[in-house]
């Protein structure tokens, strides 16, 4: 499938890109380990030892930043393509398996959404604290949802359209009819839910890290190093700052890539 | 007789390019003016340049005279409503929908004439009573036909007081028995000032008379008396365009019914509901091998659904359908659809289209270059999508494709009313030829009484 993108989608993935270039090679050719303590050399600024510094116990900041890094995008991804799968493929047997289906499947989505998405994260965060699978499957729950609704929306219009009803009547199987006239039409939408579904799936494992119900330590994430680096904003500055910048252009991102429409 | 409107040298241009070549005339008083064309013939062009609604990416040269002075762009804004007029084309996109109709007409003498509420609901009253309104006045225009809410329309837009009208396609859409009506309002309507009409329909320009302008891909081609043009054109592409009329076709229907072809579908006391209401009951026919059969009616009668009943699309309320060949597969029963480029996805090419069907049902590729020839369809139409061929072409490569699934029903829903004219004759001659020489029945939906005349064996008007 070829799509043009714009010259700020082009960005948005360089920065995203960039990221990632950058979590491979710390995870591979940096000496140190995420939690190899070095009480000697704490709140060192950037140097030649320690690239971008050492924290309070004296870990080396470019290690850490480069696993948070790692397991953000690990988690962002997994989420969309579990939540897209899921979302899409609902959404498409809701309209094609007749009203009982799309009846069983609206009550489960006003379920979920009558939940603030934050809350059943926080509450499956809280049976297995600190788990990195609970977190993926709690996301992805709350994320195909808005799949769901995008896609069964659409698909309403083509499965009416005289487009695919000639193709069903000349005798084109479901698979075929889901290829040319569904997925063409639902394709864009699901590609924008999918770049805003990567930055939420981010910020919501940040927001969780910084609650202390996410990610547990020793581990590096980055909303846990924000909460861990935060007593020592006026004599470290340059430490808090990393794990926040790295969130926003995260996010950033991602909503570049998203292009214009919502 | 006062020259009301006067165009001298006035041409359109894009940048440098030329989309309207430089064209004079003259609107008297009392002589309707008619421009006929095809779609893209830039007759809606020069109606926007008279009136000054141009987009700004476009430029006009040359002189608009009203009334006989040359006025500039922002004079002639200032004439709108109370001088001079334009009729939209689609009046569900002029109207309110939200709006009762008497209140739409009552604004316009409120607003424009400075009225008070009470003389314009009653000027307004009387209006609708006029066009035969009366008892649709408190509706709103989704609770209207097409030819009443034209009909509302023109009351609206004539209201301020203009007596110069221009009328862009004033009847799409509408159906022959409406046609007539709106065409007479519209002559009464400019009776003290002058009517300039916009159209593709021979019939219109015959029926309005005055003087006739044919234009063709933004070209003045012929230009004269009405009648003369009409009826001794001198320009081939105007004696084309007449020839295209239904009512001019020649006769290609079998005057009688080939009693020995074996039956295809019978259709026995059939009756069919709509949102609760009963669209058309017992209906009684045959259709045999090879034979065309017309269906006509006004338009929300139940021709369409009428066919997709036949289909197996939608149900039947009573009666029963017998389809008498059972050997046929299910997808050789097929639909040709109203408006072709929503009847293709647009996401692959032509080609890939074709190729999918020769794929999924094991079609004999040399089968398909000699039907491409038929069908007068080039080669290179394969390599585009469906938005980027025109709908003529577009219906013809529909044909090609439910061809070759060998059909032996096939339903036709109007499929050449969103055609020109002369694309049009020639795509249904092409289906009813077809059609007899491999057998396949076709029933074919029709508002035009005209075309299912000549081209059909058996009429069910509903």
């Amino acid at each position: 499938m070829t799509r043009t993108m714009t010259r700020s989608q082009w960005a948005g993935l360089s920065v995203l890109l960039g990221l990632l270039v950058f979590s491979f090679m710390g995870m591979v050719f940096s000496p140190y380990s995420i939690s190899q303590q070095d009480l000697n050399a704490v709140l060192d600024p950037p140097s030649m030892v320690h690239w971008l510094g050492t924290d309070h116990f004296g870990r080396s900041m470019f290690t850490r930043m480069a696993h948070a890094v790692g397991l953000s995008f690990a988690l962002g991804v997994l989420c969309v393509v579990t939540s897209s799968l899921l979302g899409t493929a609902l959404g498409v047997w809701a309209v094609w398996g007749g009203k009982k289906v799309d009846h069983a499947l609206g009550v489960v989505v006003n379920i979920l959404l009558a939940l603030p998405g934050l809350v059943v994260v926080l509450l499956f965060a809280a049976i297995v604290p600190g788990s990195f699978w609970i977190l993926y499957l709690a996301i992805s729950l709350v994320q195909w949802v808005e799949y769901f609704r995008v896609v069964r929306a659409i698909t309403q219009n083509v499965i009416e359209s005289p487009a695919r009803q000639s193709s069903h009547m000349m005798g084109f199987g479901r698979w075929y009819q889901f290829k040319r006239h569904i997925w063409p039409a639902i394709a864009p939408s699901v590609f924008t839910l999918a770049a805003f579904g990567g930055a939420n799936a981010i910020l919501t494992m940040a927001s969780l890290g910084f609650v202390y119900v996410g990610i547990q330590p020793p581990l590096a994430e980055l909303g846990l190093m924000t909460v861990e680096l935060f007593p020592f904003y006026s004599d470290a500055p340059w430490l808090l700052a990393q794990p926040l910048v790295v969130i926003a252009l995260m996010v950033f991102g991602f909503h570049l890539l998203a292009g214009k429409r919502v | 007789m006062s020259v009301l409107l006067k165009l001298t040298d006035v041409a359109v241009y894009v940048g440098d390019t030329c989309l309207l070549e430089p064209i004079s005339l003259e609107l008297k008083q009392g002589v309707p003016l008619t421009i006929l064309g095809q779609t893209g013939s830039g007759k809606s062009l020069l109606a926007q340049a008279v009136m000054g609604l141009l987009p700004a990416t476009l430029s006009l040269r040359g002189v608009v005279e009203v009334f006989g002075k040359p006025l500039p762009l922002s004079e002639r804004q200032s004439l709108w409503g109370r001088e001079m007029v334009m009729l939209p084309q689609e009046p569900w996109h002029a109207l309110d929908p939200l709006m009762k109709g008497i209140h739409q007409v009552a604004e316009v003498y409120q607003h424009v004439q400075g009225q008070s509420y009470q003389q314009a609901m009653a000027g307004a009253a009387q209006d609708l009573q006029q066009v035969g309104l009366a008892d649709s006045a408190h509706k709103r225009p989704g609770q209207l036909s097409g030819g009443m809410a034209q009909r509302l329309a023109i009351s609206a837009a004539t209201a301020g007081g203009a007596h110069v009208i221009l009328a862009d396609e004033p009847t799409k859409g509408l159906d022959v028995s409406r046609r007539d009506g709106i065409v007479r309002l519209l002559q009464s309507r400019s009776a003290q000032g002058s009517l300039l009409t916009i159209t593709h329909d021979v019939a219109i320009a015959r029926q309005l008379g005055g003087e006739l302008l044919v234009m063709k891909e933004g070209r003045l081609v012929e230009q004269g008396k009405a009648v003369e043009v009409l009826d001794h054109p001198q320009d081939s592409y105007t004696q084309a365009l007449i020839a295209a009329e239904p009512i001019a076709w020649r006769e290609v229907a079998r005057p009688s019914r080939d009693q020995a072809a074996e039956t295809v579908l019978m259709a026995e006391n059939i009756a069919i509901a709509r949102g609760g209401r009963t669209l058309f009951e017992g209906v009684s026919f045959s259709v045999k091998k090879g034979e065309v059969v017309g269906v006509v009616g006004d338009s929300g009668c139940g021709k369409s659904s009428l066919g997709d009943a036949l289909l197996g699309l939608l149900p039947v309320s009573a009666g029963k359908i017998t389809r008498s060949n059972n050997t046929a597969k299910p997808y050789q029963w097929l639909k040709l659809y109203q408006d072709p480029p929503s009847a293709f996805t647009a996401s692959v090419s032509l080609g890939t289209l074709l190729n999918d069907l020769v794929r999924l049902h094991g079609i004999a590729q040399e089968r398909i270059a000699p039907l491409m020839t038929r069908l007068n369809l080039p080669e290179t139409l394969l390599q585009r999508s469906c938005l980027e061929v025109s709908g003529g072409e577009l219906q013809r490569f529909a044909i090609l494709r439910a061809l070759l699934l060998d059909p032996v029903f096939l339903f036709a829903d109007e499929p050449t009313s969103r055609l020109d004219p002369i694309t049009a004759k020639d795509v249904t001659h092409l289906l009813v030829e077809l059609a007899r020489e491999t057998g396949c029945a076709v029933l074919m939906v029709s508002h035009d009484p005209d075309l299912v005349q000549k081209t059909c064996d058996q009429v069910i008007a509903l």
